[in-house]
């Protein structure tokens, strides 16, 4: 799809809005969002995705997505909330596959949404296409159980 | 990907330069991006604004005023072209075919540097190469036309409504923008130098300017721009451009929120190293002359598509000569791309398919005294119920009377116009003649029956006017 050039360099200067240090306990359920906030973050690069979710001890799931994809639009939140259900027993990777091509194409990612489920930096399962919440949990459940 | 096939190792170098605007787009070329693709889809959207009035006469019944949203229909379009570009990262990554995100160019007979956006430099050597980088849009080199103006390459991603609307140029790609951005609503002005649609056959292309002229787009002939200013800054901003008369010295002033330039494609063949290989271009046009086996005077050059000399600029031309190219070269193939008898469609509001000769074209070729030109009007049935332009729509068929009247030139102009013509020029590479026409019988009620029925010739000046069913 087309780009401007304004807007490229704009992007890039968005920082991170999440930190890069292991979770911390929270307290109550006052939190749960923002449990489910750092449940979820945006892959910057390569070797971001080496530390995040290769070197993850925890299983991560990888939302490969594009901006001009219709179902990753309704995916990725229904996805992010049924990770954040999980109260932090399993965190989500997103990769915009025009941003992170390279990524995309070593994890032979065709066509979007592609979700992997990673467990100490092996692919143990994935699906293509829209799933329902019930769906989901039970891919999560099995990412976690196993 | 078709030499792939033959288990050739192969590299594609795709790389966009920005437009002076900083537009730029992925995978897949001018058709995909910023051609064909985007032109049909907005193309579309306003023949369904059309739809959507002429439907209340079919019973629909619209309670809210209709209107059209920029932003809504560019986001679609945009996001339908990122899917095809990925889908050509995937195809190139299935069929092992190496790709670079950017610029080539020859340092040597067989080396080619590579640059990407970073700056950073690689070189590849090949043992043959193919070149077919396309073109650009021509800008005018008037004092404010790459501060100001934008091109096609922009238009299609544009950020904004583009407003009160200058296109500047009588070319398919002013025509037809200028015909739906019309369509979606906006005021649209075209500045014509001269001619509409040079080398096209000119009683259809001036059929095509009175439609659009009958439909609200205002058409200044014989000028041509000399300066575009800013007047205010915006997304649109106000532009005021003075143009100056191509016969005369009268200059006239107008103001518009943009100002598209549609004046003419310059290929990309002057800064990619050709002459470290020796590949000789026309230093007029910058095209690349090749002969029937797309071979530049270099033996392992070849060029493919907008940039060769004297060769049709369309994206079906450039595949199939590209897929013959490398069966020929890797599969024993000896069959050369067939550049005749091509059929085109110009997608302006009302649409026009041709194949074959235009008029002139074949009166010149075979003189007047040998060709017949049969040709009628028709008032397509879905237009009759809201009253639409009856008498507007036009078929003709050029024969060849020396040779059994086989049909040399097909024309139409009318809805759907395209799909229309794909089947024709099918039957016209089978040879079809007049006669064969006329024993086909037509579909009913279609549009192109008409082609099964044509009987009145412009020679005896009958009138082609027609009443209805």
């Amino acid at each position: 799809m087309a780009q401007r050039l304004v807007l490229q360099r704009l992007l890039s200067l968005t920082p991170r809005t999440l930190p890069s240090q292991g979770p911390r306990v929270l307290p109550g359920r006052a939190f749960s969002t923002s449990v489910g906030c750092r449940s979820t973050f945006n892959v910057q690069d390569g070797s971001d995705f080496q530390d995040r979710v290769v070197n993850n001890p925890k299983p991560v799931v990888v939302d490969f997505h594009a901006q001009w994809c219709g179902p990753c639009k309704i995916l990725g939140p229904r996805l992010e909330k049924m990770v954040a259900k999980q109260e932090g027993k399993v965190q989500m990777a997103k990769v915009d596959i025009d941003d992170h091509t390279d990524l995309a194409i070593e994890y032979e990612v065709s066509a979007v949404p592609t979700v992997l489920a990673m467990k100490n930096g092996d692919v143990v399962d994935k699906f293509v296409g829209i799933k329902d919440e019930d769906q989901l949990e039970a891919f999560l459940k099995k990412l976690i159980g196993a | 990907q078709e030499a792939a096939k033959y288990n050739k190792k192969v590299m594609v170098l795709d790389f966009v330069k920005p437009t002076p605007l900083g537009s730029s787009w992925g995978l897949g070329g001018t058709c995909v991006n910023v051609g064909c693709i985007p032109k049909k889809l907005m193309h579309q959207a306003a023949l369904l604004g059309q739809a959507l009035e002429d439907s209340r006469k079919f019973g629909w019944q619209l309670t809210e005023e209709v209107k059209h949203n920029w932003l809504t229909m560019t986001e679609s379009v945009q996001n339908y072209i990122g899917s095809l570009n990925w889908g050509y990262r995937v195809a190139l990554r299935e069929k092992s075919v190496a790709y670079e995100n950017a610029y080539g160019e020859f340092v040597g007979p067989h080396t080619v540097k590579a640059t990407n956006k970073r700056g950073a430099e690689k070189l590849y050597t090949a043992e043959r190469f193919l070149i077919a980088t396309g073109e650009r849009p021509r800008y005018l080199g008037i004092p404010g036309d790459k501060e100001y103006c934008i091109s096609s390459d922009d238009l299609f991603s544009l950020p904004y409504c583009p407003g009160k609307t200058l296109v500047v140029g009588a070319s398919y790609v002013a025509l037809e923008c200028a015909g739906f951005l019309a369509g979606l609503g906006l005021d649209v002005t075209v500045m014509v130098r001269s001619i509409l649609l040079r080398g096209f056959d000119q009683d259809m292309a001036n059929k095509i300017g009175d439609y659009m002229e009958g439909h609200g787009i205002s058409f200044i002939r014989q000028f041509v721009p000399i300066k575009v200013e800013q007047i205010e800054e915006g997304t649109p901003g106000r532009l005021k451009v003075t143009a100056k008369s191509t016969n005369g010295s009268e200059t006239i002033e107008g103001e518009y929120n943009t100002v598209l330039l549609a004046i003419g494609r310059d290929a990309c063949t002057r800064t990619i190293g050709l002459d470290k290989v020796g590949v000789k271009i026309n230093e007029k046009t910058g095209k690349i002359p090749v002969n029937d086996e797309e071979q530049t005077n270099v033996p392992h050059v070849y060029a493919i598509g907008d940039i060769l000399e004297d060769k049709l600029e369309l994206t079906p031309v450039a595949i199939q000569a590209g897929r013959l190219l490398v069966q020929r070269l890797y599969a024993g193939a000896t069959r050369k791309c067939d550049y005749v008898n091509v059929p085109t469609t110009v997608f302006t509001p009302l649409e026009y398919g041709a194949c074959g000769y235009s008029e002139e074209a074949a009166a010149e070729t075979f003189g007047e005294e040998n060709i017949e030109v049969y040709h009628s009007n028709f008032w397509p049935l879905e237009w009759t119920v809201p009253g639409r332009d009856n008498n507007k729509c036009y078929a003709k068929v050029i024969c060849n009377l020396q040779d059994n009247e086989r049909v040399i030139g097909f024309h139409v102009l009318g809805p759907n116009a395209g799909e229309i013509t794909q089947g024709f020029a099918a039957a016209m590479k089978c040879g079809l003649t007049k006669e064969q026409l006329d024993t086909t019988i037509g579909i009913h009620p279609v549009c192109a029956e008409i082609f099964t029925t044509l009987t009145v010739t412009k020679r005896s000046g009958a009138s082609i006017l027609q009443a209805g069913c």
